[in-house]
């Protein structure tokens, strides 16, 4: 058997070369490193608060208050302020000689975040103490966030798309027809291939995760990102190889891709990185998988025993449907 | 080597391919299975090769029923050659042929190199990607993929398919040369020069119903009019008559000055084909 998948593994590495997946891994992975260190930290200012915070303070009772405070004139003006604040800025009334807080609501916990972090930068002393959550410096928790985004957008797509283009050449050619008639257990074909982009995708995450968000802190957060990886890579590449299998040529593939974006990708994007709340989100298995890498990322891996048990059935159900149509493809080709 | 007994396939309710085919092949034949576009051909060697389950009577290969072999050591013992050339386009015939060989035992394989001079390919290309064959070249390396195992099971579909007269006589001796050697070789063709030249015995499939079995040789004689056709020069005119060859025992039974040729008028195995099955092969 290890003869047979070392062959399988071996001719994959060349056909994976061969069509230049490598290169766009590493050309990738350049690019995302380059993005992060010269464009988007830059670009989002790690300097600046985490939410603008407005003060109205009429009497001027407060002294040596952060400069990321913005003073306001008026009350209208704060409310003013608040009402075009598009990231989530926090407002402070000191009409009655004590701090009011003033927000628009959004996510319970992150609202409580919002109002530590807007009287924190009052500097009251004695008065107020504020919750801590993390080490993470703002700049750090930005490299963490992009670097998770990147790396589920790089497994999502590429690998996923890097499974189909090798194996819509192997159908195209008809090998797949000839594997049938070898004295090999079918099941290393579908295992050698998804075993190859797992290891693809721990390599590109491992090393995604070391340049991005640094080697000290990589150290410690690796082992969970890695477990994240391979979940999210072993699901995406079978969901690949089944819409191979089932799908007649690459141009059906972009389409089925497509929807696959649209319809499974983007909402898990938008309700986990921006205000948009989804009532029926936590029904979404990408959800979860996308929650459980960036709080791999962010240091708290996932512990629940049912998320790695719902993982590994989808994992073999996965496996199984990918057999299933690997074995029909096999008799239907010619 | 084969029996195969009231053997059926459907691929849907209303798509019966295989309507009860019965059929022995014995070791050391050459059997051509013959038809149409449609006809069963190719389903019927799926279901020999362990492609296709779920058929209904009963098929043996090498002396055990199908369902009960063993997978692996059933595809040790055979070879196979797809009407196409399905090789690793950006790999060379070597590197073809050697992965496609290292999925048998080491001590069962041909040396590929050897097998491809026997196959004359031109030794340049050797180390080339097979995108740059042409598909004679391509039809050489399959062939030496089907035979690099030593298979004593030969499976072979339109075997001389994409290649050119003097590769289909270089073909048609190797595979005389593989019974020669104690393999059972399974052709499957609507060729029928190729059929009648290889074949020891050969079935006519139309519809999913064997319609013909025999050797070439009797198909022929069994299907001939008995009729022969003279052709002679009387008196300074060239003139043509057809006779029963009943009539030739006491020599040519008209007058003639110069006899110019004798043709017997044997079928040919397409003639026979249509007869049976009531339509050509292509």
């Amino acid at each position: 058997m290890w003869k047979n998948l070392y062959a399988l593994f071996k001719k994959d590495c060349r056909m994976m070369a061969s069509g230049k997946f490598f290169f766009v891994a590493l050309g990738s992975l350049l690019l995302y490193t380059v993005f992060i260190h010269f464009g988007y930290l830059k670009f989002m200012d790690s300097s600046a608060g985490i939410y603008n915070v407005y003060l109205y303070d009429p009497a001027g009772t407060l002294d040596g208050i952060s400069p990321f405070v913005r003073l306001a004139a008026s009350r209208e003006e704060l409310d003013e302020a608040l009402a075009r604040d598009t990231s989530g800025g926090v407002g402070i009334s000191m009409t009655d000689g004590r701090p009011d807080v003033i927000l628009y609501r959004g996510a319970e916990k992150a609202d409580r975040h919002r109002v530590d972090y807007a009287l924190s930068l009052l500097h009251l002393d004695g008065e107020y103490t504020p919750e801590v959550v993390g080490s993470n410096t703002p700049e750090m928790k930005q490299r963490r966030e992009i670097t998770c985004e990147l790396l589920f957008i790089e497994i999502v797509a590429v690998g996923f798309l890097g499974i189909a283009s090798v194996l819509f050449k192997e159908k195209q050619m008809g090998v797949i027809r000839v594997h049938v008639i070898m004295p090999l257990e079918k099941n290393l074909f579908i295992f050698s291939k998804v075993m190859l982009f797992l290891l693809t995708d721990l390599a590109f995450a491992a090393l995604m995760t070391i340049f991005n968000v640094g080697p000290a802190e990589a150290g410690i957060i690796l082992p969970a990102v890695l477990i994240q990886t391979a979940i999210l890579s072993l699901i995406m590449a079978l969901t690949g190889f089944g819409c191979t299998m089932l799908l007649k040529d690459f141009r059906q593939f972009s389409l089925a891709y497509l929807a696959i974006a649209l319809f499974v990708a983007t909402p898990v994007f938008l309700s986990a990185n921006t205000s948009i709340k989804m009532t029926w989100i936590g029904w979404h298995p990408f959800y979860h998988v996308y929650m459980g890498l960036k709080n791999a990322f962010f240091g708290m891996p996932v512990t629940s025993p049912v998320y790695y048990i719902c993982a590994v059935c989808a994992i073999i159900l996965l496996f199984g449907i990918v057999g299933a149509a690997f074995s029909r493809e096999m008799g239907r080709e010619g | 080597m084969i029996e195969v007994k009231g053997l059926t396939f459907s691929y849907g309710k209303d798509k019966q391919a295989l309507h009860g085919l019965d059929f022995t092949v014995e070791d050391g034949e050459i059997f051509g299975f013959l038809g149409p576009n449609g006809s069963g051909k190719s389903t019927t060697q799926k279901i020999l090769t362990g492609i296709l389950r779920g058929y209904g009577g009963r098929v043996s290969l090498f002396g055990e029923d199908r369902n009960n072999i063993h997978t692996q050591d059933f595809f040790q013992k055979i070879g196979v050659l797809f009407e196409f050339p399905y090789l690793y386009a950006n790999l060379s015939a070597i590197d073809n042929l050697h992965y496609f060989s290292s999925f048998y035992p080491k001590e069962q394989l041909r040396e590929a190199e050897e097998l491809l001079e026997e196959l004359e390919f031109k030794k340049d290309f050797l180390r080339r990607p097979v995108s740059s064959y042409s598909k004679g070249m391509r039809q050489r390396v399959s062939m030496a993929r089907a035979l690099i195992s030593n298979p004593k099971l030969l499976f072979l579909d339109e075997p001389t398919s994409g290649l050119d007269p003097a590769g289909a006589v270089l073909f048609r001796r190797i595979i005389e040369k593989e019974r020669q050697k104690g393999t059972t070789v399974f052709v499957t063709t609507h060729n029928m020069f190729d059929a009648d030249l290889l074949c020891d015995r050969v079935a006519f499939l139309s519809n999913g119903n064997i319609v013909a079995l025999d050797t070439p040789g009797n198909l022929k004689e069994q299907n001939s009019s008995r009729s022969i056709v003279v052709e002679y020069v009387y008196q300074g005119w060239r003139e043509e008559r057809t006779i029963e060859a009943s009539e030739l025992k006491a020599g040519i039974p008209f007058a003639c000055d110069e006899l110019i040729s004798v043709h017997s008028q044997e079928p040919t195995l397409e003639d026979i084909f249509i007869r049976y099955a009531g339509r050509g092969l292509s």
